[in-house]
């Protein structure tokens, strides 16, 4: 190739890159900028890409009581949900990975058929459960339920990582006296960490921003989550921007700060399936 | 010491129609160091692995010393291996990679530390006891798979081509200290390979594996000088044996570019096998055969002459100052003292009355 179309190549794909950039960040700075905005500016003529006077009032309205309740309830949920998901995903993908049983191949498809049915599908059959169990409008409604969703994913994310561990590891610790068990724990588990950490952080990310569910199945302020809770600044006769937009700028910060800190681990955990090493 | 011996009766390994390994006995005694040599596929690794207790065996009996083991799990036959590509585990410092296998017996801290420290001694990594296996050269990263099978000092080492994933220099090297090893701590080892030089000098017994079954049993020795068939006599010897198909009928060899006397008792299709270095250049007519110098290669230590004969090219050995050139016409004679005849059918070797 030489090096005018070479060039010219860089360029073009640097311009997609800079489109596809703006086209993510932009509605994220809106937000940001509304949040700063006073009451009276967000629909001020004309429109100002960020606020004439910034100020914090709305997160200081935004951060209620109830936002504390809301926040907390979706820390219990998503960290429950992550927890139990990535602990079962670990072990069915390591089953689902040495396994040479044709029904646990099949099995594993089917796990597949079950990403299928969208959530509105599912959520009627899965409301109906939750009543007949009396686990309505609790936590333990909301884990189960995002546990379902998410698991699939999160087995196939593993076992993708899990196949790629070279074989020898698991032989040498059989030969040095290893059982199964410790085998998983202290060779498989510990040489997993990019993909549970990738799986972890999926798995956070679904059910932080899970909205239908956590509307269906949960009926007091006390059990509500953040997707749920910024709701109430839509009233019937009026939207409040200013604090709708900090709340959704505070709601996003531990997602922020997480894949912030993880995120070499992450990319690494994705892509670590796709590539013979 | 503790020596173990392994006994091999009618062992065979299918994977649905493939049969990988055919009915293979074999006697290992304690202490023997015998080297499973085969050509990849050949079925000596799934031997070791059966021994091993990674694979199972479809047929037949493994003991060791007298207990058949064929249903206990590895960790319980108390053996050691060594796979090539080392199996370290890569989360683990180099301490911890030896250690493992006493942590798993639950070997106290202070001991296994006393244990893994004489260990590395002895394998020559006692300065790199914290590093993690990625900072490890091959040659190292050899030393903490080695360091590991011996620490708990097992009754039964396997090696699983343990030096061919080293480079040249450093595999010759690792051989030597790796016979040193296994004669100084006296325990039974086998050892895969596919490489001849590392069975003939590492072996006292060789076991010669092709296509899934045992070939030949023996001192290097023995089957370099006494192959059993066509295949040992080809497999061996760098170049190897000069093999040529002729027919013998009322004790003449038939139409054929070889003046041959047939030994008696010798008869059919059968194919006459001679050593490059048994056998000599000579004038066109004195010889046993004669044909058109193919190539001559300077060996260094001496010169290999490949002479075409008929349909085929003859090997000779010859003195490193040998001037012969291309296109030169020359006759080769046997050694009579070490001619090899083998069944042309079956390939087995045919024993045949020498002193006529």
């Amino acid at each position: 190739m030489n090096t005018r179309s070479h060039r010219s190549r860089q360029a073009a794909l640097l311009a997609l890159n800079v489109v596809l950039a703006l086209i993510i960040l932009v509605p994220f700075f809106w937000m940001v900028s509304v949040s700063l905005k006073p009451a009276a500016e967000p629909f001020s003529i004309p429109a100002r890409l960020w606020p004439e006077n910034p100020t914090f009032d709305n997160y200081i309205t935004a951060f209620r009581p109830e936002f504390r309740t809301y926040f907390m309830n979706s820390v219990i949920v998503s960290l429950s949900t992550v927890i139990i998901t990535v602990s079962l995903a670990l072990l069915a993908a390591y089953a689902f990975t040495r396994t040479h049983v044709r029904l646990l191949i099949i099995a594993m498809t089917l796990v597949i058929v079950t990403q299928m049915f969208p959530a509105s599908a599912i959520i009627i059959p899965i409301y109906k459960m939750m009543k007949g169990a009396n686990l309505l409008n609790t936590y333990t409604s909301l884990i189960l339920a995002y546990v379902t969703v998410t698991l699939p994913v999160a087995i196939w994310m593993l076992r993708g990582f899990m196949a790629n561990l070279p074989l020898t590891l698991e032989e040498a610790a059989a030969i040095d006296g290893a059982g199964p068990f410790r085998t998983f724990f202290e060779i498989i588990v510990p040489l997993c960490r990019p993909g549970i950490v990738a799986t972890a952080v999926f798995v956070l990310i679904v059910t932080w921003q899970e909205f239908l569910f956590a509307l269906s199945f949960t009926s007091t302020k006390e059990m509500r989550t953040l997707p749920v809770g910024v709701n109430d600044f839509i009233g019937q006769y009026g939207i409040r921007y200013g604090e709708l937009m900090a709340s959704s700028v505070m709601i996003s910060m531990p997602v922020v700060a997480v894949f912030f800190f993880l995120q070499r681990q992450f990319v690494a955990g994705l892509t670590a399936g796709a590539v013979k090493g | 010491m503790i020596l173990a011996s392994v006994t091999l009766s009618s062992v065979s390994k299918f994977w649905g129609s493939f049969v990988a390994v055919e009915k293979i006995s074999l006697a290992m005694a304690d202490g023997e160091f015998i080297v499973l040599l085969g050509p990849s596929g050949c079925g000596k690794s799934t031997t070791m692995r059966m021994i091993a207790g990674l694979d199972d065996p479809s047929a037949g009996e493994i003991r060791i010393d007298d207990r058949v083991v064929n249903d206990l799990p590895p960790g319980k036959r108390d053996l050691a291996m060594v796979f090539q590509n080392y199996g370290l585990y890569p989360h683990m410092t180099v301490a911890d990679n030896i250690g493992y296998p006493l942590k798993v017996a639950g070997v106290n801290r202070e001991e296994r530390e006393r244990q893994v420290r004489a260990a590395a001694e002895r394998v020559e990594l006692g300065g790199l006891l914290e590093r993690k296996p990625g900072q490890l050269s091959g040659g190292q990263r050899q030393r903490v798979a080695l360091g590991r099978a011996i620490v708990r000092t097992p009754k039964l080492f396997l090696m699983d081509e343990p030096l061919s994933n080293l480079d040249a220099k450093l595999r010759v090297y690792m051989r030597a200290e790796l016979k040193h090893l296994q004669r100084d701590l006296g325990t039974t080892t086998i050892y895969v390979t596919h490489d001849q030089v590392e069975a003939m000098t590492l072996a006292d017994r060789v076991a010669v594996m092709a296509n899934g079954k045992l070939q030949q049993v023996g001192t290097p020795l023995d089957i370099y000088n006494t192959p059993a068939n066509v295949f040992v006599a080809g497999f061996l010897g760098n170049p190897p044996m000069n093999l040529l198909p002729i027919a013998i009928a009322d004790g003449r060899v038939q139409d054929s570019e070889l003046t041959l006397a047939a030994p008696a008792g010798v008869n059919g299709a059968i194919t006459v096998g001679q050593r490059p270095e048994d056998m000599r250049l000579s004038e066109t007519d004195a010889g046993n055969m004669a044909g058109e110098v193919y190539t001559t290669e300077l060996l260094g230590d001496s010169t290999l002459v490949t002479v075409k004969v008929g349909k085929n090219l003859v090997a000779v050995k010859t003195d490193k100052n040998t001037k012969v050139h291309m296109g030169e016409n020359v006759g080769i004679r046997f050694d009579p003292k070490h001619l090899h005849f083998f069944d042309t059918t079956s390939g087995t070797r045919v024993a045949f009355d020498a002193s006529r």
